[in-house]
């Protein structure tokens, strides 16, 4: 990354953190910060504009520290990330809305990117199952991210189902993904978890063809998207995390 | 008939009256008889004066009486046609007698063309032959293109062609010195020669010589199916469907269904069931087929024959097509990172004839470049040359303002698709066309849309539009989303609606729309808009997202609906744009042992006609010999190149061309020919009345039918040509003449008669 990149990208992250700051204590007060339960409703029409796509799974309520895992770093990662994408690229956003769907509704195939959060308590029926392998066939890019230790075993069971013969494979640094915005020369990151695992599924499992999902292990973005504007978070953790949070959404347009 | 009726009225026939020079010949008796008849008359006249009967009975009387004087009187005075006459075997005669395959079609009563010649012609002591023999010395030529010195037995009707004026001026040199009466050409008169048949005729007129025209066969087939014309591009890319025109016309068989059949090189390649137009009326039938192979491609459009039908030869018509099979890049430059990039690219990966390179702005001046030849293409972002942008065969305009490019580079855009004869197309997004400051570019010029800046779209207003093909849409590949066009235009209906962010509502004079769209206030929308412009051609494709064609929940994963579109549609932005050595008009047949004949357009990189280049072909013929023909500017249209090439044998010749400058490269390209027998002779096979009756009143000769000819050697004596003696007609005892008398001499009875004066 350049200098100029560098620069632009922590000035963004002070201003997207008071932004967001100033609009959690606003309009986003009913979602609350941290962990607090929280009332979840929010989707987007679909208008030709990016819109960040959190995948709901499981039962309607419950989960971990009385949030659903799927909604883990909601809504303040969504926002913050989506200001950040839309300040630093010409990636036409939706910043003011959630969006929040099914593997089973057909309004995600709207939002060829997906975003999934605690793949470790992932479950879903044969028509979410449906609605996944067609998704990622037609075109569609998932992000699984925030899961851990035997976690992965869960990721890997579901995935099996979705796409029978698909394979995880480890990416390196010279996978397109990790230079399609920012030039990212060293997977050689400390997770939120311990050392991050970057492995994704390939169409037709061809390292030559498209990335259809990334995996995020021991890591996630979401919770240093959402506590980049606290001052828990150092900037430079931060801008890693947005770093590939851009360089995946750039990636999904253009492959 | 009227000539029968002519010869029995007036003892001579037309063609004589014609020649001739009508005087008069008195003796002093007629004079005398003047006088008499003078006074008759004037007794006639005053005995009428009075007496019996009304006044206007008494003038018809006399008015016949005297008519009736007045005609002994103009007889008694010795009416003359003077003519020229041939001296008997004192002249020739050249006889051209058609030997081409049309000859063959039997719609001569029941009998092929060719029966009439060999009845006429077939032995000196019988028919027409026998009869011009008695007068003239007879030349028999046959010909089919140029004409030769024939015996009966030469004849074989089979020539692939028939090329009236080049026989002519051929009999006329051959026979030039001679004292020739006339020239007689038997033939069904269907003239397949391109050149102009009024060059020959001025040769003939400026020396006087006539010819007689014998047209032979209908001038309408009673039961026939002819495909007529089938328009196909020169060249295609490998894997390319296509959408060509085939029109067929037909007699006999009104209503009737037939498969139309399409073959490449023997292969099956598409099949349907047409409806016949009616009789005289063409029909266009429009054939969607692929071309999978590459190479010189020989693609036969095939009506089996029907039973009854006179010739079945023209229910098959050839097109070439050279296949090429080879990468076509097109730039494709987004503004904005956006779905519509993603799903295009992926909808040609796997077209292996077509390269997609990308330059994908992410932010201000940072680009993503995807599928770039070297480290350096596009690193400096939009080409800033216009060797760089030509380079392209298509450019794709995504969301990118105009603002992005400098003044050149717009001006360079707009002379991508006029000079180099690219392929631009513009998608639709927030800033594209009028939305993207478009309006008064020299872009804006190109695009076949109308763009106004004060018509926008407002801002954040999306439109969501249901899209469907025109009706000339149907006529393209690119609509064609199923295997026929009732499956297609279904799947049309039920495609997922698209977003627009422009506002476009009229598209330019010479645009055609293709596709059209409704949105939510039912109003119609162009969606896909195309023209040519200059050499080259621009769409205009207005919607944000075709990419839910491809995403849709409504759409299965295993529907090519969208990759089926975006192939089509590039391969057409990139189809027939020209390269730096580019053969602009080809023979694509010839026969055997004729020269073909080959134009080059030779450019610089930057599109700019050379005229000092070193071109040269490299022609290899179908037995693999290896000749260099050079290749010479025209010296009249700019950077254009020509040269002959002679043919040998049948078969495929590939023609490489070359063209250097400065002991430097500057492009090449091949193409191909081929040296075969035509089936032209086939086709408009009909006599052709019209052509022949021009012939024969442009060198004052006369046409005949092949039942009408008993005149004709009489009538070859009259064209004042050759050694000729003068010939006095005596006109008083033509049978009109007698019959005029006993007329007037019943009228006068019939008249006295009727009015009770008899």
């Amino acid at each position: 990354m350049s200098s100029a990149w560098r620069n632009a990208l922590a000035a963004v992250v002070l201003v997207g953190a008071t932004s967001a700051g100033l609009l959690a204590q606003d309009g986003m007060r009913g979602f609350g910060r941290g962990r607090a339960s929280t009332e979840i409703a929010s989707t987007v029409d679909y208008d030709g504009r990016f819109a960040f796509m959190r995948l709901r799974y499981g039962r309607p309520s419950g989960g971990f520290n009385n949030r659903e895992p799927w909604a883990h770093d909601y809504p303040r990662a969504d926002f913050h990330f989506l200001k950040i994408l839309s300040e630093l690229t010409f990636v036409r956003s939706v910043v003011d809305a959630g969006n929040i769907r099914t593997l089973a509704d057909p309004d995600l195939a709207m939002f060829p990117i997906a975003y999934m959060s605690e793949p470790g308590f992932w479950t879903m029926g044969e028509e979410e199952m449906e609605g996944l392998r067609g998704y990622l066939e037609k075109g569609g890019f998932i992000i699984f991210d925030d899961f851990r230790d035997n976690h992965r075993d869960n990721l890997i069971a579901q995935m099996r189902r979705v796409l029978p013969q698909a394979t995880w494979r480890p990416l390196d640094a010279t996978h397109p993904i990790f230079h399609s915005f920012f030039e990212i020369n060293s997977l050689d990151v400390e997770g939120y978890y311990g050392p991050v695992e970057w492995t994704g599924i390939f169409e037709d499992n061809d390292p030559a063809k498209r990335l259809m999902a990334v995996a995020n292990y021991n890591h996630d973005l979401g919770e240093m998207w959402e506590f980049s504007d606290t001052g828990m978070m150092p900037i430079d953790v931060s801008n890693e995390a947005y770093k590939f949070g851009v360089n995946y959404v750039v990636y999904a347009m253009t492959h | 008939m009227f000539d029968a009726l002519f010869q029995f009225f007036f003892d001579l026939s037309p063609l004589v009256f014609s020649q001739g020079e009508f005087r008069f010949a008195p003796t002093t008796g007629s004079y005398v008889a003047a006088v008499v008849v003078g006074i008759a008359a004037g007794l006639a006249a005053l005995s009428y004066r009075s007496g019996r009967g009304r006044t206007r009975d008494r003038v018809v009387l006399a008015t016949i009486r005297i008519a009736l004087l007045a005609v002994i009187l103009i007889c008694l005075f010795r009416p003359l046609l003077v003519v020229k006459a041939a001296v008997a075997q004192q002249n020739f005669i050249g006889v051209l007698l058609d030997d081409s395959r049309s000859m063959q079609i039997a719609d001569n009563a029941g009998q092929p063309r060719a029966a009439f010649v060999r009845d006429e012609f077939g032995a000196p002591d019988r028919g027409l032959l026998k009869a011009l023999s008695e007068r003239f010395t007879v030349r028999l030529f046959r010909f089919s293109s140029a004409p030769s010195r024939v015996t009966q037995e030469d004849l074989s009707f089979s020539g692939s062609q028939t090329r009236l004026g080049a026989a002519l001026s051929g009999v006329r040199q051959e026979l030039a010195g001679l004292p020739v009466a006339g020239l007689v050409m038997v033939t069904d008169g269907a003239d397949t020669a391109d050149a102009a048949l009024g060059e020959a005729l001025l040769g003939l007129k400026a020396e006087g010589l006539p010819v007689f025209t014998v047209g032979v066969g209908q001038e309408t087939l009673s039961k026939d199916i002819q495909v007529g014309r089938v328009v196909t591009p020169k060249t295609a890319l490998k894997g390319t469907t296509l959408m060509v025109d085939v029109v067929l016309s037909q007699s006999g068989f009104d209503g009737q269904k037939v498969t139309l059949d399409v073959e490449d090189e023997g292969t099956l390649v598409s099949t349907q069931q047409v409806t016949l137009p009616d009789a005289g009326t063409p029909a266009s039938i429009p054939v969607r087929f692929s071309v999978t192979e590459a190479g010189p491609r020989v693609l036969r459009f095939r009506i089996s024959p029907q039973a009854g039908e006179l010739v079945t030869e023209n229910n098959a018509r050839e097109a070439l097509i050279d296949v090429r099979d080879r990468k076509e890049k097109i730039l494709y430059f987004e503004g904005e990172p956006r779905w519509e990039l993603k799903f295009i690219r992926r909808a040609v990966t796997e077209d292996p004839n077509l390269i997609v390179t990308a330059l994908q702005r992410t932010a201000d001046n940072k680009y993503l470049r995807l599928g770039v030849d070297t480290p350096d293409e596009l690193v400096a972002g939009f080409p800033k040359t216009r060797e760089e942008l030509f380079a392209y065969r298509g450019l794709v305009l995504g969301s990118i303002e105009a603002g992005a490019f400098t003044g050149d580079q717009l001006r360079m855009i707009a002379e991508f698709v006029d000079r180099r004869g690219g392929g631009l197309l513009m998608l639709g997004g927030p800033r594209a066309f009028a939305e993207g400051g478009y309006a008064g570019t020299a872009v804006a010029d190109v695009l076949p849309v109308v763009l106004d800046r004060n018509q926008l779209q407002p801002k954040d207003a999306v439109s969501r539009m249901s899209v469907k093909p025109t009706r000339a849409g149907s006529a393209t590949a690119v609509t064609q989303l199923a295997a026929t066009e009732a499956a297609s235009a279904e799947k049309w209906g039920t495609l997922p609606v698209v977003t627009t962010v422009n506002r476009i509502d009229a598209i330019k004079p010479g645009a055609t729309i293709l596709l059209t769209g409704t949105d939510e206030t039912r109003r119609e929308r162009p969606v896909l808009a195309y023209q040519r412009y200059g050499r080259g051609k621009a769409f205009a494709f207005t919607p944000q997202d075709s990419w839910v064609w491809q995403m849709h929940a409504s759409i299965p994963v295993e529907d090519m609906t969208h990759e089926n579109y975006w192939r089509q549609l590039l391969r057409w932005l990139v189809d027939g744009v020209p390269d730096q050595v580019e053969p602009r008009s080809m023979t694509e047949r010839v026969e055997p042992g004729e020269a073909a004949e080959l134009t080059a357009n030779v450019v610089d990189p930057s599109f700019v006609e050379l005229n000092d280049a070193a071109v040269s072909i490299r022609v290899t013929a179908p037995d693999g010999a290896i000749s260099d023909v050079p290749m010479s500017w025209d010296g009249e249209h700019s950077g254009e190149y020509f040269a002959s090439i002679p043919t040998r044998a049948p078969g495929w010749h590939e023609a490489r061309l070359e063209a250097m400058r400065a002991g430097k490269i500057v492009g090449s390209s091949v193409t191909h020919f081929r040296a075969a027998p035509g089936d032209a002779e086939f086709f408009d096979a009909t006599m052709r009345a019209a052509t022949l009756k021009r012939v024969a009143e442009d060198t004052g000769g006369r046409f005949y039918t092949s039942d009408n000819t008993a005149t004709l050697a009489d009538d070859l004596r009259y064209t004042g040509r050759g050694v000729t003696t003068v010939e006095d007609h005596d006109l008083w005892h033509m049978p009109i003449v007698l019959i005029l008398l006993v007329g007037l001499l019943c009228a006068e009875w019939g008249y006295r008669r009727v009015v009770g004066l008899a």
